[in-house]
């Protein structure tokens, strides 16, 4: 079969390029190019990660190729980011990528391309119909991939989905590829979570505002801008020391971000969620489902109002934040989820 | 290791590295205190500048010492009055064509199929506005070796006709010579040029060290200010270690620059020999006016990055055109100066080769070449 295989130049899309070859596929290597800007204090290792994922399939012998999608995903992933965390939101741009990106864009194009199925690197498996956890519990990637759409699964592949990521570095290494030491790439491109105030900063402009105590109003500090907190953040504040405050409350239109001591406070803790954006593949009724509601949380008990998005938790979460998905499982299957409204 | 890159670093001399070290340890001092054992250190320091000038026919004194060629470039294009206007050759480095970009006005001088420059379309740019001219000695991804000093004799035209006509309006004359230097006779005298770029990382001297040579009708504008040394014009703890260094390096090219020209004749001609069977093979330049260790290739229809990892695989190391550009996808300008195909340049490779190669590893390395080049034509037919 011919396959077009996302190669990121990481150590997982390697091994998954030796074992779809070794499969007899005729594969084809595509690095995706999704962002090639450097940032203060970030430097996009862009060209370097095409030249691992390049050097790669030479070493393979199997064709290479390079899709821009640059427009596309500062359109679809980037802004959309933007937008929400301007509405006080904590979007999860890694998911909007796969559901825009590479189970869409890069899939089409590939389609187009005369590509029979794609795959990816991805911690995930498929029984042709549905999208599965992968046989990796700490890797697992499903939280990620939970919007894909349904079309595209039985026309997907991912190689990985049934080995341990001990044991991909190890046959990496036994391969010969220089990437089998590479750190781990993660969160948009080389932004990731440490660096995601400053990728704000660049991209949006802020002013400064207070902070309150959420059960007095009692004005407590400053802060640079409601957008870089997230509900349930407790460092970085900068507030007198004591026990910690956490973030329980952001008021985006007057830019305040209200914390609280208590641990036990109604605003971190709930268990009934609203969800928007809602993905379910295939039939089912919203009972007995597992939830996750972030990636390697434990898998909770609950269940879903197919007709209002209510979820419902068996026990009470913590710090469900606006933004961030909640995704849904049947025994090892992955049925969608939503947004938290 | 088989290793073809010269062109874009070299190992480091072992004499040189002798000479250096000392300047670790024993001799660490700053140049500019007062007491003896620092005095000695200035004095070295300034000996080795001496001698690296030596080479090309100047005087320590007329040096600048450097971070590199790079910092040399931009040194040298302080001279620019705003507005000036700037001629460059259509195959310089980044660094030459990124300076000129920044004048107010620049054209590019146009060169033939081999990128030589053409001396009738430089008579034809050169204007009674034009300060600055620009030009390497060879060119660092063809190896074509630049007519300097025609070019010198057409400035000198310029100028004496400027002189007579009592126009104030002056010339100046940059050669970067971060190639060719230890393969060629640079003497600036003879080339005619006001400013001279070198660089000891090409010579078999440490990276981080090059030197301008000003000529002394040139007023350079210091880029960085501070302790005064240098003259003033480059501010900063003098390098001496590094310095040392480059001088070793340069003397010992200098000493053994024939002998090393013709062995590296031989060994181009039979790496020639052992490729030229290769399916639509293109020998870039010609060899009359190629520096003896360049050897650029082109593969129509084949990716020279493949070509590279594939090799690399192997362990054979060479580049695509400038080792610079390639890693970020930019098409290569001197191969679009020569008039190549977008498809020529992808498939172009650079061979340079240096003190590492013997005519065992060029055999070897050209087998390596053709069963690489094999198993990809193979893999495109499928």
């Amino acid at each position: 079969m011919k396959v077009f295989l996302g190669m990121s130049g990481g150590v997982d899309s390697a091994v998954s390029a030796h074992l779809l070859k070794e499969q007899g596929h005729e594969v084809v290597g595509v690095y995706m190019k999704n962002w090639s800007k450097n940032l203060p204090g970030m430097k996009c290792p862009w060209a370097e990660d095409l030249a691992d994922a390049k050097r790669v399939a030479v070493k393979l012998g199997i064709d290479f190729r390079v899709f821009d999608f640059e427009q596309e995903y500062k359109q679809k992933v980037v802004d959309y980011m933007l937008a929400e965390y301007q509405k006080g939101n904590t979007p999860n741009p890694d998911i909007m990528c796969n559901q825009e990106i590479k189970f869409k864009l890069f899939a089409e194009t590939a389609f187009e391309q005369g590509a029979e199925a794609i795959a990816t690197g991805h911690y995930a498996k498929t029984d042709g119909k549905n999208l599965l956890m992968a046989r990796d519990d700490n890797k697992d990637q499903t939280y990620f991939l939970y919007r894909i759409s349904a079309d595209i699964i039985p026309r997907t592949i991912f190689p990985v989905g049934d080995m341990i990521k001990p044991d991909v570095k190890a046959l990496a290494e036994k391969l010969g590829y220089s990437v089998a030491r590479k750190a781990e790439s993660m969160g948009v491109c080389f932004v990731g979570e440490a660096n995601m105030r400053d990728f704000l900063a660049e991209f949006v402009e802020t002013q400064p505002g207070e902070i309150r105590e959420l059960e007095t109003n009692e004005k407590l500090g400053v802060h640079d801008g409601a957008i870089f907190y997230t509900l349930g953040q407790r460092h970085g504040l900068n507030l007198k020391a004591g026990l910690p405050y956490y973030v329980v409350k952001k008021d985006m239109a007057q830019n305040i971000v209200y914390v609280s001591r208590n641990l036990n406070s109604l605003s971190l803790w709930t268990d009934k969620i609203q969800l928007k954006d809602i993905i379910i593949r295939g039939d089912n009724d919203g009972q007995n489902l597992q939830a996750r509601i972030r990636h390697r949380a434990p898998l909770v008990a609950a269940s879903l109002n197919r007709e209002t998005g209510e979820l419902t938790f068996a026990e009470q979460q913590k710090s469900l934040t606006p933004g961030q998905s909640v995704v849904l499982y049947r025994d090892n299957i992955c049925l969608g989820g939503g947004i938290i409204a | 290791m088989i290793y073809l890159d010269h062109a874009a670093a070299t190992p480091l001399s072992d004499k040189a590295l002798k000479a250096m070290t000392p300047y670790f340890s024993d001799k660490f001092f700053n140049p500019s205190a007062a007491y003896l054992p620092a005095v000695e250190t200035r004095r070295d320091y300034e000996d080795a500048k001496d001698r690296i000038a030596h080479v090309i026919g100047a005087k320590g004194v007329d040096l600048v010492m450097t971070s590199g060629a790079t910092e040399s470039i931009n040194l040298a294009f302080s001279v620019l009055a705003p507005n000036a206007e700037v001629l460059i050759s259509a195959v310089e480095h980044a660094s030459v064509f990124e300076n000129a970009k920044r004048a107010a006005n620049y054209k590019e001088i146009a060169v033939d199929a081999n990128g030589r420059v053409k001396l009738e379309d430089l008579r034809a740019k050169l204007t009674p506005n034009t300060q600055f001219i620009s030009i390497c000695l060879v060119s660092s991804e063809l190896g074509t070796i630049q007519p300097i000093s025609d070019i010198s004799r057409i400035i000198a035209e310029e100028r004496e006709r400027r002189a007579f006509a009592g126009e104030k309006t002056p010339l100046y004359f940059h050669c970067d010579a971060s190639q060719g230097l230890g393969l060629l006779e640079v003497k600036v005298n003879r080339l005619g040029v006001d400013l001279l770029t070198l660089n000891a990382a090409k010579v078999y001297g440490p990276k981080g060290i090059g030197a301008l040579y000003v000529g002394h009708n040139v007023k350079i504008n210091p880029l960085t200010v501070g302790g005064g040394q240098e003259m003033g014009l480059r501010s900063g703890t003098e390098n001496v270690a590094a310095t040392i260094a480059f001088a070793t390096a340069i003397e010992e090219a200098e000493k053994h620059i024939s002998f090393e020209r013709k062995r590296l004749i031989n060994l181009k001609n039979r790496f020639v020999k052992e490729l030229k069977d290769l399916p639509n093979i293109k020998f870039l330049g010609n060899p009359k006016f190629q520096l003896q260790s360049f050897l650029p290739i082109c593969l129509p229809g084949l990716d020279a990055e493949r070509l590279i990892f594939a090799l690399e695989d192997r362990g054979v190391y060479l580049s695509t055109g400038a080792a610079c550009a390639a890693s970020k996808g930019i098409k290569s300008r001197t191969l679009s100066a020569i008039g190549l195909s977008d498809e020529e340049i992808a498939g172009s490779l650079r061979i340079s080769m240096g003190k590492l190669n013997d005519e065992e590893s060029i055999i070897e390395a050209a087998r390596h070449i053709r069963e690489v080049v094999a198993a990809e034509i193979n893999r495109l037919a499928k």
